[in-house]
């Protein structure tokens, strides 16, 4: 390529709009060309400028009232009710009471069944669009960049699980972490090698003040069995305030084994973290295991549900899990580099 | 924004307002860089938003919100602005011009945010438009072609043109560019 050519494709270089190829011919041509190499410096520098200019000019800046004035604006062209304040609550649980603890408390596991599976397939979705596709709507961000602005638990991610995972079925390599968002929320995602497949290990916030010991037996007889969402295992487990996710192109029993090492772990430093936002937990801190998978008779493993769910105390979970070690991937600045990490191409 | 709209279930309003609403902002700021006028600015984010509350079952969860939000607001503003002239607006024609720019000298070392900004707001209109997408909102071309609507050769074009005129406006010296005034 001449240099010609390559400034012509600078801007789209910049823009990340590039077939990879075409990428590699353009790092070729740059690696023996400082005048190139210099240009796009240049380039570049001018870009950050302008992205910094913008965010800095403060004629730009909207009134501090704005938001909250549109959003009022918007409620009311909405028409949704403002949400209750005490009083309402003391009616709505006065309602509660009358028409019977039984069927409010089928009302409530239904609304939870219901979470459980959004929540399940956003993660299965993150999965695809941020591991396996690339096809990010934002860019991912540092875990330690999640903990400060969202989540301060999402720290946690940052060394747990280490970087080489031991399970009974094989061992597990973190290739990425970062936080990323699928459908409006918010994960902190530590990508897998595990059994030659791309594993996400996701944590959201549980949303909704779960608890972690309470049956769940009688809410989910008559529900159909949901095996795999849009062709991948997830098997999910609960911290007082987090879900966390195991999904990929793996089987049953594998994404068991991974998750038997890495429930108490996990699970524990979540719950012990003090410092997180999250408000609304109620549960303690003992994990349960919830997989939305078929049943599986595999010894260790208590399937309370064939066909959708099962669960198991706290014990000989996360025994085998090693300390957190240091060492972990540096961020990533481009899509090429993060598709390299995790595909090695 | 008179007339009452139908009634949004209590869903939808929760999923607005943790996808669209957190936009807001940074929809403002895009708006009254090229609005230049704060009640215009917070108007057509106003109706943006209005919009995109009422057609919100129609985005495509796990896609881009904001680049969603600024397809609405360009549809907006360019009714308004086809409502204020009688011609239409005509397409650019200098679109294909890009390679006639001439190569100008390196940027200078120090630039200032005014710099930046001042440089920007002297290029035409329609290529800040691509500039403002592509550079600071980081849109993909195939988001800044739906935006605008119009091909993505043309986001490429207008890309090229606009930023080798940004360079070259923040290269000539102000007295320069007094004079020339």
């Amino acid at each position: 390529m001449q240099c010609r050519e390559v400034r012509d494709l600078f801007d789209s270089y910049l823009a990340q709009e590039l077939l990879t190829e075409t990428n590699h011919e353009i790092l070729r041509h740059l690696s023996g060309c400082p005048t190139c190499r210099a240009d796009l410096a240049e380039r570049r520098a001018l870009r950050e400028a302008l992205q910094r200019a913008f965010a800095r000019a403060r004629d730009l800046e909207p009134r501090s009232e704005f938001s909250a004035e549109l959003g009022a604006k918007l409620r009311d062209i909405a028409q949704v009710a403002p949400r209750r304040g005490l009083f309402g609550h003391w009616l709505a649980l006065a309602a509660t009471v009358v028409f019977g603890v039984g069927l409010a408390g089928t009302l409530w596991w239904t609304s939870r069944l219901l979470h459980d599976r959004d929540l399940a397939a956003a993660a299965v979705g993150d999965h695809r669009n941020c591991a396996l596709h690339f096809a990010l709507a934002e860019k991912p961000i540092s875990l330690a960049e999640a903990a400060e602005r969202y989540d301060a638990a999402y720290r946690v991610l940052e060394e747990l699980p280490p970087a080489e995972i031991l399970t009974s079925s094989g061992a597990a390599r973190v290739l990425e972490r970062h936080s990323c968002v699928y459908a409006g929320r918010r994960f902190a995602h530590v990508v897998l090698r595990y059994h030659e497949k791309v594993v996400s290990l996701l944590v959201t916030s549980a949303g909704g003040g779960i608890s972690t010991n309470v049956p769940l037996d009688a809410a989910l007889h008559g529900e159909s069995s949901v095996d795999r969402i849009d062709d991948m295992s997830v098997l999910s487990f609960r911290s007082a305030q987090h879900t966390i996710f195991l999904t990929g192109d793996v089987n049953r029993a594998e994404l068991s084994s991974l998750a038997e090492v890495l429930a108490g772990p996990l699970t524990r430093r979540l719950s012990s973290n003090q410092t997180q936002r999250s408000t609304l937990g109620l549960a303690t801190a003992s994990p349960s295991l919830t997989a939305v998978m078929p049943g599986d008779s595999r010894s260790g493993i208590d399937w309370t549900l064939p066909g959708l769910f099962w669960r198991k105390r706290q014990g000989s979970l996360g025994a085998t899990c090693p300390e957190p070690a240091p060492p972990r991937p540096q961020p990533i600045a481009t899509l090429e580099g993060y598709r390299k990490r995790i595909h090695g191409v | 924004m008179t007339k009452k709209e139908a009634p949004v279930d209590e869903h939808a309003w929760a999923s607005f307002e943790a996808e669209a609403l957190p936009h807001a902002d940074q929809l403002f700021r895009v708006a009254m860089w090229f609005e230049r006028n704060r009640q215009e600015a917070e108007d057509l984010v106003q109706d943006t938003m209005t919009q995109a509350l009422q057609s919100f079952h129609r985005f495509q969860r796990g896609t881009n919100c904001r680049a969603w939000l600024m397809t609405i607001l360009q549809h907006i503003r360019s009714n308004r602005r086809r409502s204020r002239f009688r011609s239409p607006v005509i397409d650019d024609p200098n679109d294909r011009i890009a390679e006639t720019i001439p190569f100008v000298p390196p940027l200078p070392e120090r630039l200032t945010d005014e710099d930046i900004l001042g440089a920007l707001a002297r290029i035409p209109p329609h290529l800040q438009e691509v500039i403002v997408m592509c550079d600071v909102e980081e849109f993909s071309y195939k988001e800044i072609a739906r935006t605008l609507a119009i091909p993505i050769g043309t986001v490429m074009s207008r890309l090229h043109r606009g930023r080798a005129l940004l360079r070259q406006q923040l290269r000539t010296p102000a007295d320069r560019r007094q004079k020339e005034i």
